[in-house]
């Protein structure tokens, strides 16, 4: 039996497959309906959150920090409360890192600033002195894509049916609502900055990065 | 089917599926033993097929086409 | 060469594929020396805007070595070992050669874009699989023409039994098409959006959360199996054996320990997500297959090393050959080192730390790096028909580069477990020691002797690909193909 396995290509090929794939079956598929649970008070980022996650994503922030708080003392007493499943239902795509190059942001909002943050991005070491981030300056004057952050919130909506929209959920609406709120979301997080570049921005109805960076950093709680 | 099930099942399952492999696994090892020990087949000879693999030089074993045809 | 005097290999597309392992490697290696040096002095960040920054340049440099470097390599010893132990030849097929030409074409463009929107942001942010969507279909279709070439190959073959290496690279081919797909489920956002002028290239993930971490270190582990271990293997069970002229130790524990390899390897993903949020079974699962996967890992370095039994002499004579031991043994370092990270306890510790990069170079650097260029050796005087430019070279290559390997995972074992230590650190009052700006200041040093080390490894990569281009262009030109030992002037 196994001599003529081995001289037949294809039926070699379909065993070799069954054997390869035969653990990603059993191990990943039959927990997928119980985890996409959400916890009780998680809510989808709103669109302005949303652009900031892509910038997040743009200048791979995942590269050095990690999203997840692993349930050790010497983790929580640092980061906050461990991670639990259920936070990360309206992850798409998941951002847990696999290297801390700097800390864990899965928490980040409970005890950063807005301030806190507009002087980091712009030049790390004066917050930080000896850190080895580096400096963001660009986030400053580079626009914020709402468009791309509205298609995408819409999708996930659309889709997967993430819960924008209903009853005490972030509201997503059309693309001019959406976009009206999330540069008044964007007015707010201004106020709270120094850079006038940015401010003026703002009142002018652009959205820096930084402002929907910051905007997200904020929302991680 | 409730949760429960579906993961007592899911354990099951998976204990079997390596019970099975594990058996078919060590059947093909004992297999390749037996096989060299009674001479039906030398694995070790396939190592020529590194040694020599000049396209003009004669096969290890010809291709057998009246088998092939039953692919 | 009496009967088919006219009919020979034909190394056309093998030539093409080893000059984009070059091309390729250069680039990915470069990057990841700027980036080393990054992290011991962080003002090298911002020398070209936002382009140069550490986030933007780690796809970059992942990607670049991973899909660019090693790919190459192994797509172009694929069309060398795969024509000569099947016996067939590309010259015989017009479709296949068709094919095999589109497939690098293709390949080649994939990377050079990837350069390109890496640069300019665009990425998924899943590790190794950061590609956009556009990107991703065009991997489909060289993935799918590799594998008709493969097949097609295999079919016209005139060897009856295929030779074990082969079975490696048809387990590449598969494993990564199941993998890449399901990882790479996405939907490309602007389908759905309504009337705001969104981005094209933008992706959402069709997994949320755990979900996704799940499928994607499910892909991310295995990746490096079927891209860093399982091609290779079958790059050293025939180029070994053919520098050496010395038979596999044992062909009957080769095919055993392909068969545990290819088992138990896709259980073993679930060590990358210890104490994270997936469920706990899969964790314990993940950590008891990762030590069972020494096994396997194991059976094959052995028989690589036991290879060369009576011949050891080889080793001093011969730098190939030295190139290939060492691959191996660097392979089993990191096949043990694997396990021992993937025991909870330990990766309590070394999770996130810089030990984790310390272990993928050992893997990489010394192991698929070594490998793959060995491979290119044996091939250069047989494809170009000269002689090696120069065996001192070689010399020279092997020892900057060994030593940069150790400068590198030993600077990283200090750097990680002493971070690991210091983030769980506690005083006498119950509270944390450091705080977290301590834990990276006290790596500077490491992060320094690490990048020199990678400085060494690229310097190494400019002397080889400085040789083979001399070979291909000055060597001796050779009467006749060697049969085994490869030509080299001194």
């Amino acid at each position: 039996m196994f001599h003529w396995l081995e001289q037949k290509p294809f039926f070699f090929a379909v065993v070799l497959f069954l054997t390869v794939a035969f653990a990603g079956f059993v191990t990943i598929v039959p927990d997928f309906a119980k985890q996409s649970q959400p916890t009780v008070g998680t809510k989808p980022y709103t669109v302005l959150e949303l652009a900031g996650r892509q910038v997040y994503i743009k200048d791979s922030c995942n590269a050095c920090h990690s999203q997840l708080i692993r349930p050790f003392k010497s983790e929580t007493d640092r980061y906050g409360m461990y991670s639990l499943s259920g936070e990360y239902a309206y992850d798409r795509p998941f951002l847990w890192g696999s290297k801390r190059a700097g800390p864990d942001l899965m928490r980040v909002g409970n005890y950063r600033t807005t301030d806190w943050h507009e002087n980091h991005m712009m030049n790390p070491s004066d917050v930080v002195p000896g850190t080895v981030m580096p400096k963001y300056p660009h986030q400053f004057t580079n626009m914020a894509d709402l468009a791309t952050a509205y298609a995408n919130a819409n999708t996930q909506k659309e889709l997967f049916g993430v819960p924008y929209d209903t009853d005490g959920m972030p509201k997503l609406g059309s693309w001019a609502e959406a976009e009206a709120q999330a540069k008044e979301d964007a007015k707010l997080i201004a106020s709270d900055m120094k850079n006038q570049s940015v401010k003026d921005a703002v009142a002018n109805g652009q959205v820096p990065e930084i402002v929907a960076l910051i905007a997200y950093l904020n929302s991680l709680k | 089917m409730d949760q429960e099930t579906l993961l007592t099942i899911q354990g099951y399952g998976k204990f079997f599926l390596i019970l099975f492999v594990f058996i078919v696994f060590y059947s093909y090892a004992y297999s390749i033993y037996k096989r060299q020990k009674t001479g039906e087949r030398d694995f070790e000879k396939y190592s020529n097929l590194v040694h020599d693999d000049f396209l003009d030089s004669c096969p290890l074993e010809k291709r057998d086409n009246s088998i092939e045809k039953n692919d | 060469m009496q009967s088919n005097a006219q009919l020979e290999y034909d190394y056309s597309i093998v030539k093409a594929f080893t000059f984009a392992t070059i091309l390729f490697g250069i680039i990915g290696m470069l990057v990841g020396v700027i980036l080393s040096f990054q992290l011991a002095f962080p003002e090298l960040n911002n020398l070209a805007g936002e382009y140069g920054t550490f986030g933007r340049l780690r796809p970059l440099h992942t990607n670049g070595v991973a899909f660019g470097f090693t790919l190459s390599g192994i797509f172009a010893t694929w069309y060398y070992v795969g024509q000569r132990t099947l016996k067939m030849s590309l010259n015989e097929s017009k479709f296949l050669m068709t094919v095999a030409k589109l497939h690098f074409g293709l390949y080649f463009i994939t990377i050079l874009l990837a350069v390109v929107t890496f640069l300019m942001g665009f990425t998924t942010s899943k590790e190794y699989a950061e590609l956009e969507w556009p990107l991703d279909l065009l991997v489909v279709v060289w993935w799918v023409l590799w594998g008709v070439a493969m097949f097609g190959m295999i079919g016209m073959r005139r060897e009856r039994t295929i030779y074990v290496a082969i079975w490696y690279y048809m387990s590449s081919f598969l494993a990564i098409a199941m993998l890449y797909l399901f990882n790479n489920m996405e939907v490309p956002t602007f389908l759905w959006s309504g009337d705001a002028p969104s981005s094209l290239m933008h992706s959402v993930s069709m997994y949320a959360g755990s979900n996704d971490a799940s499928v994607q270190w499910w892909y991310g582990h295995n990746a490096v199996a079927f891209v860093f271990t399982a091609p290779i293997i079958g790059m050293i069970y025939y180029f070994l054996p053919k520098e050496s002229g010395q038979n596999i130790f044992s062909y009957k524990l080769s095919l055993l320990s392909f068969w545990g390899l290819m088992f138990v390897y896709l259980w073993a993903g679930g060590h990358h997500l210890l104490y994270s949020t997936v469920p706990d079974w899969m964790q314990t699962m993940g950590s008891t297959m990762s030590v069972v996967l020494i096994l396997p890992s194991w059976g094959s370095a052995i028989n690589m090393l036991l290879t060369m039994k009576g011949e050891w002499q080889q080793l001093q004579t011969s730098p190939l050959i030295k190139f290939m031991i060492l691959a191996s043994t660097f392979y089993m370092l990191s096949t043990i080192e694997g396990p021992i990270q993937a025991i909870k306890s330990v990766n309590a510790i070394a999770h996130f730390t810089d030990w984790i990069p310390g272990h993928v170079h050992d893997g990489v650097l010394g192991w698929v790096g070594f490998m793959t260029m060995a491979s290119l050796f044996h091939m250069a005087p047989r494809m170009f028909k000269r002689e090696i430019y120069s065996k001192s070279l070689m010399e020279t290559q092997f020892w900057l580069q060994t030593v940069g390997i150790v400068f590198y995972f030993t600077s990283m074992w200090i750097a990680g477990i002493t971070q690991g230590m210091m983030w769980r650190a506690y005083d006498e009052y119950g509270s944390l020691l450091y705080s977290f700006i301590d834990t990276v200041e006290v790596l500077h040093p490491y992060y320094t002797i690490r990048a020199v080390g990678g400085l060494f490894y690229l310097v190494g990569f400019f002397i080889f690909a400085y040789n083979i281009y001399k070979t291909a262009t000055a060597g001796r030109v050779l009467d006749k193909e060697p049969a085994n030992a490869s030509p080299m002037a001194s």
